[in-house]
């Protein structure tokens, strides 16, 4: 990068001056690697990388026929919707990683994390956008599942959601009091626990009810890569929260858990009216009740998460999410294994114990 | 820590439940539609009881709870069918608390299945066969056996024995096995319907012969391999699951006409071996043109597409592994066509990958020496060769300068080893070994070129002859009880296997000529086992125990024992097989004599057969093989062949959905410890299937209890050494290594190499990061876990 570009930005001057910040939200751009601070997001990194996984490998060759043979109008109602959220979900975190999270969370081996996430993101993106091209060969169909965000008000009003927390921190430069840090913390916990942690989760539970019933296995296949990928970007979220608050506890005050407690309940509410949406139809296996209940009992778990006492005391009512907590036995005649790293260390022995 | 400390009471009630019940939501306006399109409401004493007598002896299970979880999913109109599958969704989904409701599942899908073939006016199991004969589905030699003996058939039908099946099992009959309308697509069969079907089409026209069959099979003693289970009695009668393929001569014509004959096999269910190591190499000249060769992969990505292209019947997808020997020059292309990432161009995501090694490479491995690539179109005899003389061609050709080019044999020897962590694909198989050991290869010319799909059968093959095998496997389940393995019933089982596995030689169906011409000429069968680990957990024996290798070489050896015998009978019958004179048999050889560690129990039981051999010859050239078992080893409800348990909490991946499986052994175990409790199957759970680091339940069972994940992988192989004394063509030997490293690889391969492992199968490891848990309380009781973060091997949002 020349030198010019570096100047351009006032921020950067001033980290480049300034010694390595003691807290993870003191404003700049920290370049000093060793000694490493949170060694744990530079691990995270590192074992993303192993899990690579490319789009090419899911075979979607099966998912038209279900479609088309074995599905019923209101489960074909049901995938539509989804895949109309997932087309813009992703694009949606990815712009505020960008905007909001690179900015601000001041350790390069963090940030190592958060490119990583974006290339994640992105190769989502991919995946739900060839999944869509494949599922809708109708070029208007295509065009009307993007604009779903504007045009369908169960998906419109989850975006709205979205926006109004990444609109909240908009005009945060740099994070220097603490009205600031806190209002970044909840920009945070909103995508760590609300949009990741509660609106994806809930959309992996549809397909995972397919999928616990042979459904849609190239779909079933890339989110369960996708949620992988998830589960560790909600990860690296909360052990940010944790690190700030070691770091900085008096910014975790009664009146951010009321304002997270009000958070939850309102990414409830949004996507409890998505699934009276999705499931218009009537599906067997996934009411309306359970819905509600499955995202009281997740919203539960995030806020235990974030240390808060649950609020809901709801049980999980899907025993088909059981199915995705334990090991994968594939038969490798019929599925392709989604289990292999890549990036192999050591060196070449011949007397190694195994 | 934070975290923690702000747990709350409520927290921790909320977690002591987590699986409380759903109250019905408004059952009163709930209604659902009958078949015939009237509504009606929705009943749950109704559900109750339907529930309860599916119940009957199934001590553990709550109907009520059924009922109520059912309704709790319905929504208002639903169909008496949707109610009917949710039910027993609902019941499956129960399994991991407690095993039964697998059983309860598995007979109310029982009862669904009765009501579908009922309700085509279909009656009795010879209607069924007359039904698919109506509809050209069903071949003129059963539907002629059937209605000749249909009084007997029948009356032989044991209802009461499909409740033998676990749910998974009887799920996967009931979606891909049982024959189908062509139409409706609404089943014609029973699971009871579809063994005698079986038996009736191998009994060869026997009643007595046809009834032994029928209740072996329904018994779930052994079982065919899926072709066979798929399409014995049937129009197009393709029974067998391997054929191996030579190299296609290095020609535009040879390598388009084995694209064809790929296709042919796969339609019918074959799983397709395929050695490409004569095709010629990367920059070789091609004389027509004057142009240079693009070399073997453009060639593979069609095949992959080819393959893809071709499904079996809608049932499972066609599968082909192709074979290279490590001195062609394309072998660093070839190891990077499933990598996922790189010129799609070149990536192959449909083809499995084998590396057909000759002992030289390895000793060069040993050695630390070079190794030179070659080009088959300079040096096409080594794909012929193997042993001395092929160490004397390789070192003079090598001598002579002809190499391709020369790398360090360990560079080569790691990149192979990394593909195989990578991709799991690229195995180890052995040339030398393999072709040594082998039966065939007595005269001189007959070269085994490669193995198949699941590297566990080694039969010759020419450009001409294409090696074909039918496989079956015994249920070694059902023959233990508390006291061992019965032996005797045992040697009943394998006598009717191999009776049957050779009269599917002459009924077969042979989509491509070259495979009937090397079939009557070898007649090659192949006997496997599953259910090893099933034995090991009923006789509590430590897979890696002494005790536990013991007992598993024992029923290899009584099985190979039985094995020839029955051949060596039916050779007095009907004559040996055509090419016995080419055989080591002939010359007084068995496969133990190939193993100096192997030592048979009975040496004088041995002799005799040896001489009974010699006298009348064998009617079959090979006998046994140990196949993966994936699919039909779940029909059976059995862990797969000679395998060690994955963990004792798994989810199973099929084509018809998910199932959770949970290790009955275990529960059982626990359940009279006091053991079995909601905090025990969370904490079960948490360990992803694992009981190491549960201090509550007792050591011995621990031991007993690990998981594969657990074991030293030097015992499998060890197990596999000492069984192979036994087994005349090879094993399907998975190796497991959570996390792969490269010094552990590479000295465990070389180890199964000395060994004198003839192949060795998929690498198996786990993901590097995981899917967050959803559904495990994180607030455990039981050795509570402290903080999330500090301790992320059992955290939720660490994972």
């Amino acid at each position: 990068m020349p030198a010019s570009d570096l100047d351009a930005s006032p921020a950067m001057t001033a980290a480049a001056a300034a010694p390595t910040p003691a807290r993870l939200l003191d404003p700049g751009f920290a370049l000093t690697l060793r000694p490493m601070r949170y060694p744990a997001f530079y691990d995270m990194y590192r074992a993303a990388i192993r899990n690579t996984w490319t789009v090419e490998e899911v075979d979607f060759s099966g998912d038209v026929v279900d479609l088309r043979q074995r599905m019923s109008p209101a489960e074909r109602h049901l995938i539509e919707r989804l895949v109309a959220f997932f087309a813009t979900g992703d694009s949606i975190v990815s712009n505020n990683l960008v905007l909001n999270l690179y900015t601000h969370i001041n350790a390069p081996e963090a940030r190592m994390y958060l490119s990583r996430q974006l290339y994640e993101e992105a190769l989502h993106v991919q995946f739900y956008l060839t999944l869509l091209d494949t599922y809708l060969p109708d070029a208007r169909a295509r065009q009307d599942a993007f604009a779903a965000v504007q045009n369908i008000p169960s998906i419109a009003h989850k975006a709205a959601f979205c926006f109004k927390w990444m609109d909240s921190v908009r005009d945060l430069r740099r994070l220097d009091t603490h009205a600031q840090r806190r209002q970044f913390l909840l920009n945070l916990i909103c995508f760590a626990a609300c949009i990741e942690g509660l609106f994806f989760f809930a959309a992996f539970a549809y397909v995972y009810f397919l999928r616990a019933r042979g459904l849609l296995h190239g779909l079933a296949g890339g989110t369960n890569w996708v949620f992988r990928d998830e589960s560790c970007h909600m990860a690296f979220a909360f052990e940010v929260i944790a690190t700030v608050r070691r770091e900085q506890p008096e910014l975790f005050d009664a009146s951010l858990e009321t304002e997270v407690r009000g958070m939850l309940a309102e990414a409830i509410d949004c996507e409890a009216q998505f699934a009276a949406d999705v499931l218009s139809g009537g599906v067997a296996g996934l009411s309306l009740t359970q819905m509600r209940q499955y995202l009281e009992y997740v919203a539960d778990r995030r806020l235990r998460l974030l240390g808060y006492a649950p609020q809901y005391g709801a049980g999980n009512p899907f025993a088909f999410m059981d199915l995705q907590d334990v090991q994968e036995l594939t038969n490798f005649f019929e599925r392709r294994v989604s289990s292999y790293q890549v990036g192999v260390g050591g060196e070449l022995v011949f007397d190694a114990a195994f | 820590m934070q975290l923690l400390d702000t747990q709350t009471a409520a927290a921790q009630a909320a977690a002591a439940q987590p699986f409380s019940l759903t109250p019905p939501h408004a059952p009163a306006g709930m209604r659902v539609t009958k078949r015939n399109g009237s509504h009606e409401a929705v009943d749950l004493g109704k559900i109750v009881r339907a529930v309860t007598r599916a119940a009957q002896g199934l001590h553990a299970v709550e109907p009520l709870q059924v009922a109520l979880k059912t309704i709790g999913g319905l929504y208002d109109g639903a169909s008496t069918r949707e109610l009917d599958e949710l039910s027993i969704r609902t019941a499956a989904a129960l399994t991991a608390e407690e095993p039964e409701y697998g059983q309860l599942a598995a007979r109310l899908l029982g009862q669904v299945i009765e009501k579908e073939v009922r309700g085509q006016d279909i009656q009795a199991y010879s209607q069924a066969i007359a039904r698919g004969a109506q509809l050209g589905l069903i071949n003129a030699r059963l539907a002629e056996f059937s209605a000749a003996h249909a009084r007997k058939l029948d009356d032989a039908i044991d209802v009461a024995a499909t409740a033998r099946f676990e749910y998974f099992g009887l799920r996967t009959l009931y979606d891909r096995y049982l024959l189908r309308h062509p139409e409706t697509r609404q089943v014609l069969e029973t699971p009871q319907y579809f063994f005698m079907r079986i038996a009736c089409a191998l009994g060869g026209g026997d009643m007595a012969e046809t009834l032994l069959l029928y209740r072996a099979l329904a018994d779930l003693d052994y079982l065919p391999s899926s072709p066979t289970l798929f399409n014995a009695g049937t129009t197009h009668e393709q029974m067998s699951s391997c054929y191996l393929l030579d190299s296609p001569e290095d020609s535009l014509e040879a390598i388009y006409a084995r694209y064809s004959d790929v296709a042919r096999l796969s339609k019918f269910a074959g799983g397709i071996g395929l050695s490409y190591s004569r095709v010629r190499a990367q920059g070789a000249l091609i004389r027509g043109t004057n142009g240079r060769s693009n070399g073997i992969v453009p060639w593979l990505k069609t095949l992959d597409a080819s393959v893809a292209a071709v499904n079996q019947g809608g049932r499972r997808k066609g599968a082909c592994c192709v074979y290279l020997e490590p001195w062609h020059a394309d072998i660093e292309d070839f190891l990077e066509l499933r990598d996922n990432t790189g010129d799609e161009a070149r990536r192959t995501h449909n083809l499995n990958l084998a590396n057909w090694i000759p002992d030289l490479f390895m000793r060069r491995v040993e050695q630390d020496a070079a190794w030179s690539l070659f080009d088959p179109r300079q040096m096409p005899q080594l794909v012929d060769l193997w042993g001395d003389a092929f160490t004397r061609a390789y070192e003079e050709a090598e001598a002579r300068g002809l190499a391709k080019r020369t790398l360090r044999a360990r560079a080569l020897y790691a990149r192979m080893l990394q593909t195989l962590a990578e991709t799991g694909n690229g195995w180890f198989t052995f040339k030398d070994r393999s072709n040594a050991t082998c039966n065939q290869t007595a005269a001189g010319g007959n070269v085994v070129h490669l193995s198949n799909l699941c590297t566990e059968i080694l039969e010759v093959s020419t450009e001409a002859e294409t090696a074909v095998c039918n496989l079956a496997s015994i249920n070694l389940a059902q023959h233990v009880n508390d006291d061992g393995v019965d032996f005797d019933k045992l040697a009943r089982s394998v006598a009717l296997a191999v009776r049957q596995l050779d009269r599917v030689i002459d009924l077969n169906y042979y989509p491509i000529p070259g495979t009937r011409r090397s079939n009557a000429r070898w007649r090659p069968v192949g006997l496997g086992v599953m259910g090893l680990q099933d034995v090991f957990f009923r006789l509590r024996l430590a897979f890696d125990s002494d005790a536990a290798r013991a007992l598993s070489t024992r029923i290899s050896e009584e099985i190979y024992f039985h094995a020839l015998r029955s051949s060596c009978m039916l050779a007095e019958q009907c004559g040996a097989h055509e090419a016995f004179a080419d055989t080591r048999a002939a010359q007084g050889e068995l496969q133990f004599d190939y193993w100096p560690e192997a030592q048979p129990q009975d040496a004088a039981r041995w002799a005799e057969l040896r001489a009974r051999i010699r006298a009348h010859g064998l009617r079959n050239s090979l006998l046994i093989a140990i196949a993966p078992t994936a699919t039909i080893a779940s029909i059976a409800g059995c862990y797969e062949c000679i395998e060690p348990q994955i963990s004792n909490l798994f989810k199973r991946e099929t084509l018809s959905g998910d199932f959770l499986v949970i290790n009955r052994y275990l529960v059982e175990e626990l359940k009279q410890l006091g053991l079995w409790t909601a905090a025990m199957r969370d904490a079960i759970k948490r360990a992803e299937g694992s009981i190491q680091g549960i201090s509550e339940i007792p050591a011995p069972l621990r031991q007993i209890y690990r998981t594969v994940w657990e074991l030293p992988q030097k015992a499998l192989i060890e197990l596999a050494t000492a069984r192979g004394a036994y087994v005349d063509q090879s094993q399907s030997l998975n190796l497991f290594m959570a996390t792969p490293n490269l010094g552990q690889m590479s000295s465990m391969y070389m180890y199964a190499w000395k060994r004198g492992l003839k192949t060795t199968y998929y690498l198996r490891s786990r993901p590097a990061t995981r899917i967050a848990q959803t559904t495990v309380s994180s607030a455990a009781p039981v050795q509570a876990v402290a903080c999330s973060l500090e301790n992320p091997e059992h955290c939720d949002a660490c994972q």
